[in-house]
């Protein structure tokens, strides 16, 4: 019981990180390409941590409710700081005078720089 | 020219692969590697030194000149950074930013002019636009006490699992710098003066060394530490153990240190003024 929803858990993270790859690459500007990068990471992370600390967590003692405590602290601050420095890079490129991409050739009329 | 050059690169690329092969096969238990030293150190380790991880047994006592020396050569990574961007000579920038704390606006001063006084509520700013990011700050002051934390335990956790002086003095380090990296270099330098960074990434050195002189002194070899039963007051094996804790304490300064004053020097360019 407990191996089938560690997997299900396993496999849905994977969909995720599978997702934030594919959006990285495929996303057609920087601020845009953050967006996966930055959201499906944490949820992708978020599930696979959950999923190990579950299967730590299968045999009940103080060591592995140890282990399992440590395993969700990466995700408390992987919470933290991930969006943090995703928040991070945006403003940098905002500062560098990136324009964010639209549709039409000749880039955004809104002149960012100012 | 360039020709003969790739050639003696090809060929004696060829020679250190052709090297290669004399090389004993992969994990093969009758190396000489594997047959003098390191059934012992696997073996003994634990009975001699009362270290349940034999790297760092190996790594600070068994090998600990080698560590020594690796240590100084950090210490000299240093110097060398510190002699080649130094830059003393003080030349006024020519105007300084000052940020309102409360509103934001900020203030242009030219060289010569002041700001009145008593104008508190003024901060001074990089001319390059140190960005004041109300999210990044505070995400790292939160972040921060639990990576120095980290960064200790890894230090005092070096003898039962991965870790050392070397792995926690880098990690002690980037607290710093990521301190510097979301505040400023002056409100950095503050708290850590590049005085401070210079004397403790030699003191680290010193600690190191002294430890071995003072063995030398009780009247065994140079780093052997179950000579300094007597002065800790426990048994020479308990005595090594410790030994090795106090070494790897200096190495975990000196590495601190040298990194925090490394950075220094890049992101200000030598001038200790403004920076990252």
């Amino acid at each position: 019981m407990l191996d089938i929803l560690v997997t299900l858990l396993l496999i849905l993270g994977l969909v995720f990180f599978l997702g934030g790859s594919i959006g990285i690459l495929r996303y057609p500007d920087f601020y845009s390409r953050l967006h996966p990068a930055g959201k499906l990471d944490s949820l992708g992370l978020l599930l696979t941590m959950s999923a190990m600390a579950l299967y730590t967590v299968g045999q009940w003692n103080l060591g592995a409710v140890l282990a399992a405590v440590k395993i969700m602290l990466i995700v408390v601050f992987v919470f933290i700081t991930s969006p943090t420095a995703t928040h991070a890079i945006v403003d940098a490129g905002v500062r560098a005078g990136m324009r964010p991409w639209t549709r039409s050739k000749e880039g955004s009329e809104h002149d960012l720089a100012a | 020219m360039k020709r003969f050059a790739l050639l003696a690169v090809l060929l004696f690329g060829a020679l250190l692969v052709y090297g290669t092969t004399d090389f004993p096969d992969w994990g093969d238990p009758s190396s000489p590697a594997a047959t003098h030293v390191s059934p012992h150190y696997i073996r003994h380790s634990l009975e001699e030194t009362a270290v349940p991880n034999i790297v760092t047994a190996v790594l600070a006592d068994y090998r600990g000149y080698d560590t020594m020396f690796e240590t100084s050569v950090i210490f000299t990574a240093g110097l060398a950074c510190f002699f080649l961007l130094r830059v003393f000579a003080r030349k006024a920038p020519d105007s300084r930013l000052y940020r309102h704390r409360a509103t934001g606006i900020t203030l242009r001063i030219e060289q010569g002019g002041r700001l009145p006084e008593g104008a508190r509520e003024f901060e001074r700013i990089d001319s390059q636009w140190v960005p004041y990011d109300l999210i990044i700050r505070t995400a790292c002051r939160l972040v921060l006490p639990f990576i120095q934390l980290f960064a200790l335990y890894v230090v005092a956790h070096g003898h039962h699992s991965p870790g050392g002086g070397f792995q926690g003095g880098v990690i002690f380090g980037a607290a710093v710098i990521l301190y510097a990296i979301s505040h400023d270099l002056r409100s950095t330098l503050q708290m850590l003066p590049e005085r401070r960074t210079v004397l403790m990434s030699a003191g680290g050195v010193l600690i190191y060394a002294g430890t071995g002189l003072i063995c030398l002194l009780l009247g065994a070899q140079f780093l052997d530490y179950a000579a300094l039963a007597g002065i800790l007051g426990v048994d020479p094996i308990m005595a090594r153990s410790h030994g090795i804790f106090i070494v790897e304490i200096g190495v975990a300064i000196a590495v601190m240190a040298v990194m925090v004053s490394l950075y220094y020097n890049l992101a200000s360019v030598g001038r200790f003024d403004e920076g990252l």
